[in-house]
C-alpha cells in the first residue's frame, strides 16, 4: 500500500505540465476556467481534442491498438488531475468516453475500422439517445419503435435530454426491437447517422438558458442493420456496460478539486457577512473546509476504485458509489460559489462565460459589461446547471436502490 | 393569539388572488423580463387603478390605505404564489418605508406616486465591497454652496432599469466612518438617459428581475436632494421590512411549488406506478412540507414583529430570512429533483420558482449573512 507517486511517475506528470504550458492556449484555459457545466463550448472542445490527438492523447483508455496510451494506472490518474488543474476545457464524453467502448467490446472489425479513428479525429461527433418522454429512470421502458425491414430497422419515436445533438453527426440509440417478454428484452442497440431523412431536433432551453439539451422526433428514419452494436433484441448488455463507465468511468475529484480551490481564492476578496474577507467568516470557512475534506477523501476512494479495475476486478456498484459523492460533492461546492458571489450571484451575464452551448434570448450589453469577475458570472449558471448532476446517467436515486440491492443486498 | 386573517384582509387576498389567476401569465411575464421592457406596466397600473395594493402600507394622507405588516404579508404571498416580477417590495414596502419615515414635505409627493402607480423608486446601497456588511458602505456625498457631489459604486440596484426615482445611500462625513453619519438622497432618475457622473450598467438578474451597477463619478445633485440624515436605523429597518417580506413571498413561492411537484409525482409514471408510490420520495415531499410550514411561520415571526423595538425586530427577522432561505433550497432544489430532466428546463413553471427560490436567498441579507446576525443577537 503506498500512495506517493514514483520518481518514473513524477517524471511523467512533469511531461504532461511541459504539454500543458506549451498547447494550452490561454483561449482554451478561459474555455475551461469559465464552463457553466461539465460540457464545454463545442469548438473549444474539438479544438482541444484535435491537440491531445496529435500527441495521441485523446483517448488514453482505450486499448493500445486502436489509439490508447500504453500507461499506467497511475500515468492514467496523473494526466487526469494534471488536464483539469490546468484548466483544460473538457472533451464531449459521448463518442470517446462512451460508445467507443462498446464499439470495442461488442462492435465488428467493419464497425471499429470506421469508427474508431474518426472518433478520435473529431471526425465522427456523437450524441446519445437512450432517455424517452416515458422512460427516464425507468430506462428499460423505452418505447421508440424499430421495425424489421430486412436490411433496415425503421425508426419512429422519440429522444429526449440528448446533449449537443446540434453539432453531432451520429447518435447511439437504444430502440426497442421486440415487444415480448421482459422489457430488457428486445431493445437493440444501434449507431444512426444525423442526417438521415426523418429526424427533427428540438433544442430544449434549460434554467441556465442554455441550448445544450435536446428532444429528438424519428419519423420512420431508415437505419442500416450494419450500424447494431452487439445483437439485435440484446442492447441493454451493452447499455449497462456502458453506462458504468457513464457513471464512474473517469475520477471527478480534481475537477471538484479546482472548483473548491477557486471558492476559496475567490472567498480570500469577497467580503464577509460580518465584515472582513469571507474566508475569516467561521461559518463559511467552516463549510468550505467540509467540501474540500470531502474532495480530498473522494480522491482516495476513487483511486481505491479505479485499482480494483487496474486489477481486472470488476467495480460493480462502486461506480454508483462514486456517481453520487462526486455529484452531491459539486452541487455542494456549487452551492458555496454561489455564497461568495453575494449579491452578483443574482446577475444573469452569461457572456461572461464560456457555456456549453447558445444561449436563448439573450442579448449582451454593447460595451461587454460584466458585473465583478468572470466566476460570479459562472456562479448561478453552475449553480443551476449542476443541478442535473443528480437526475442524469440515471438519478441518484436509482443509484442507491442500485447500491441497496448490489452491494448492501437489501 | 390569533392566526386569521380579518374579512378586509381576506377580502384583499381573495381580490388579488383572483387579478393574478386571471391576468398574470407565467410566459407573458417571461417574455416581458427577456425580450421586453422587463416588466408589465399594465399589470402595475392595475395593482394601483384596480386593486389599489401600491398603496397598502402607505399613510392615507398620501391616498395609501394606511395598512400593517400583516397587509403586506398578505399581498407579498399571493405575488410570491404567480412568481410576480414587478417591484412591489423594493418600490412599495422598502422606498415607501423609507419615505414614510423621512420628511413629509419632500416624501409626500412621491408617495402619492408610488400608490397611484406612476413612481418607481430602487434603492441603491449594497457595494462590491460591503456586501450586505452595509457597515463596510464607502459611497460618499460632499457638500458644497450647488449642493452635493456623489462619488463611489453600488451593485445590483434592484429595480433600478423600471425606477422613475432613485434613492441612494452615502456617507456625509467621510472622516469619521461612522454608520450614524449615512444619509439618503433622492433624485428622479431615468436608466437609459442617466445625468452626467452616473454610469449606469443594466442588466437582467436569473429570477427575470431587472436591476443596475451605479457608478457615481462626481454626480451633482441640488442641497433639497438630501432626503434624510442620520438614516442608518431607518435604512436597516427598511432592509429588514424587505426581508420580511420576501419571507412572505417565498412562502407564497414554495406553496406553489410543493402542490406543482405532489401533481407532478403523482401523475408521471415510472416502473408501472406513479413515482409519488415510492416511499423515498413521498419522506422528500414531506421534508418539503416541514421545511415550507416552518417558513411559513417564520414569515409571520417576522412579520409581526416589525414594528417591535430595533433588537426584536432585527433578531426575529433574522430568524426568519436565515428559515427562508434554507427552506427556499431545500424545496426549490428538491422540486428540481423530483420533476427530473423537466426540472432543469424552461418549458415548466417549476424551473422559474426554482430561480426565483434561489435568488431570494440573496436579496436583503444572505441566508449566512442573517444567521451571522442572529448569532450576534442573541450571544
Amino acid at each position: 500500500m503506498d500512495l506517493t507517486w514514483s520518481s518514473e511517475d513524477l517524471e511523467f506528470r512533469d511531461e504532461v505540465r511541459a504539454f500543458l504550458a506549451d498547447k494550452l492556449t490561454s483561449d482554451l484555459q478561459q474555455a475551461g476556467r469559465l464552463m457553466t457545466s461539465v460540457y464545454a463550448d463545442h469548438a473549444a472542445s474539438m479544438a482541444w481534442q484535435a491537440i491531445l490527438h496529435e500527441r495521441g492523447w485523446a483517448a488514453p483508455a482505450w486499448p493500445v491498438e486502436y489509439g490508447g496510451c500504453d500507461w499506467t494506472l497511475t500515468q492514467h490518474y496523473i494526466f487526469g488531475r494534471e488536464t483539469t488543474l490546468a484548466g483544460a476545457p473538457t472533451l464531449s464524453p459521448m463518442g470517446l468516453l462512451m460508445v467507443a467502448h462498446a464499439i470495442i467490446a461488442f462492435g465488428t472489425p467493419e464497425q471499429k475500422d470506421y469508427f474508431l479513428p474518426r472518433i478520435l479525429t473529431g471526425e465522427v461527433f456523437f450524441c446519445q439517445g437512450y432517455s424517452e418522454p416515458e422512460a427516464g429512470s425507468d430506462l428499460a421502458a423505452l418505447s421508440m419503435a424499430a421495425i424489421d425491414d430486412g436490411d433496415h430497422l425503421v425508426c419512429t419515436g422519440s429522444k429526449i435530454w440528448t446533449t449537443h445533438a446540434m453539432e453531432a453527426n451520429w447518435i447511439f440509440a437504444l430502440v426497442r426491437t421486440g415487444r415480448t417478454g421482459r422489457k430488457q428484452q428486445g431493445i437493440t442497440f444501434v449507431l444512426i447517422e444525423m442526417t438521415s431523412p426523418g429526424i427533427e431536433i428540438r433544442p430544449l432551453v434549460m434554467t441556465s438558458g442554455e441550448e445544450i439539451q435536446t428532444q429528438i422526433f424519428f419519423d420512420g428514419v431508415r437505419v442500416p442493420k450494419s450500424g447494431v452494436i452487439g445483437r439485435i433484441d440484446d442492447g441493454w448488455t451493452v447499455a449497462k456496460y456502458l453506462l458504468e463507465f457513464e457513471r464512474g468511468g473517469g475520477a471527478a475529484s480534481p475537477a471538484l478539486q479546482v472548483m473548491a480551490e477557486s471558492v476559496a481564492r475567490a472567498a480570500e476578496r469577497q467580503p464577509g457577512p460580518a465584515g472582513g474577507k469571507l474566508i475569516d467568516d467561521p461559518a463559511f470557512a467552516g463549510r468550505l473546509a467540509d467540501a474540500r475534506i470531502r474532495t480530498e477523501v473522494l480522491e482516495i476512494l476513487e483511486y481505491r476504485v479505479l485499482a480494483t479495475v487496474a486489477e481486472g476486478r470488476n467495480p460493480g456498484a462502486s461506480s454508483s458509489m462514486l456517481k453520487i459523492l462526486a455529484t452531491e460533492l459539486s452541487q455542494t461546492i456549487t452551492e458555496l460559489a454561489m455564497a461568495a458571489a453575494g449579491p452578483r450571484g443574482r446577475v444573469y451575464q452569461p457572456h461572461g462565460t464560456r457555456p456549453g452551448g447558445p444561449v436563448a434570448d439573450f442579448a449582451p450589453p454593447s460595451d461587454g459589461y460584466v458585473s465583478g469577475e468572470p466566476w460570479q458570472a459562472v456562479a448561478p449558471l453552475r449553480y443551476f446547471n449542476d443541478r442535473a448532476g443528480s437526475i442524469y446517467a440515471g438519478s441518484n436515486e436509482i443509484q442507491r436502490n442500485i447500491l441497496a440491492k448490489a452491494t448492501l443486498e437489501l | 393569539m390569533d392566526f386569521n386573517l380579518s374579512s378586509e384582509q381576506e377580502l384583499l387576498r381573495d381580490g388579488l388572488n383572483r387579478f393574478l389567476v386571471a391576468r398574470y401569465d407565467l410566459n407573458a411575464s417571461r417574455a416581458a423580463a427577456k425580450t421586453g421592457s422587463g416588466w408589465q406596466p399594465a399589470i402595475w397600473r392595475g395593482f394601483a387603478a384596480e386593486l389599489g395594493i401600491l398603496g397598502a402600507p402607505l399613510p392615507e394622507s398620501v391616498g395609501g390605505s394606511g395598512g400593517g405588516p400583516v397587509e403586506t404579508m398578505v399581498i407579498a404571498e399571493e405575488l410570491g404564489r404567480a412568481l410576480v416580477i414587478e417591484p412591489f417590495i423594493d418600490t412599495v414596502v422598502v422606498a415607501g418605508g423609507l419615505l414614510a419615515r423621512a420628511d413629509a414635505g419632500v416624501a409626500a409627493p412621491i408617495l402619492a406616486k408610488i400608490a397611484d402607480g406612476s413612481a418607481v423608486v430602487a434603492l441603491a446601497v449594497t457595494e462590491a465591497d460591503s456586501g450586505d456588511h452595509w457597515d463596510g458602505l464607502t459611497t460618499i456625498a460632499v457638500a458644497d454652496a450647488a449642493g452635493w457631489s456623489i462619488t463611489g459604486s453600488k451593485i445590483v440596484v434592484s429595480s433600478a432599469p423600471l425606477a422613475t426615482h432613485l434613492m441612494i445611500a452615502a456617507r456625509t462625513e467621510s472622516e469619521t466612518g461612522q454608520a450614524q453619519d449615512m444619509s439618503l438622497f433622492l433624485t428622479e432618475f431615468d436608466a437609459q438617459a442617466p445625468p452626467s457622473g452616473l454610469h449606469v450598467h443594466a442588466y437582467r438578474t436569473v429570477d427575470d428581475r431587472r436591476a443596475a451597477d451605479l457608478i457615481f463619478d462626481g454626480l451633482r445633485l441640488p442641497a433639497d436632494a438630501l432626503l434624510a440624515r442620520d438614516c442608518w436605523l431607518s435604512l436597516t429597518r427598511a432592509r429588514d421590512e424587505g426581508a420580511a417580506a420576501v419571507c412572505a413571498e417565498a412562502a407564497g413561492a414554495m406553496r406553489t411549488v410543493l402542490d406543482q411537484t405532489v401533481d407532478y409525482c403523482k401523475q408521471r409514471q415510472q416502473f408501472g406506478q406513479p413515482i409519488a408510490a415510492f416511499q423515498v420520495l413521498q419522506h422528500r415531499m414531506v421534508d418539503m412540507y416541514l421545511e415550507l410550514e416552518q417558513a411559513v411561520s417564520a414569515a409571520y415571526l417576522a412579520g409581526l414583529n416589525i414594528d417591535a423595538e430595533p433588537e426584536v425586530r432585527a433578531r426575529t427577522v433574522s430568524a426568519a430570512k436565515a428559515t427562508t432561505g434554507r427552506a427556499a433550497r431545500f424545496i426549490g432544489e428538491q422540486a428540481v429533483q423530483l420533476h427530473g430532466g423537466m426540472g432543469m428546463t424552461e418549458e415548466l413553471a417549476v424551473g422559474h420558482y426554482f430561480k426565483r427560490l434561489t435568488a431570494l436567498q440573496y436579496e436583503f441579507g444572505s441566508t449566512d449573512f442573517h444567521r451571522t446576525r442572529y448569532a450576534r443577537l442573541t450571544r
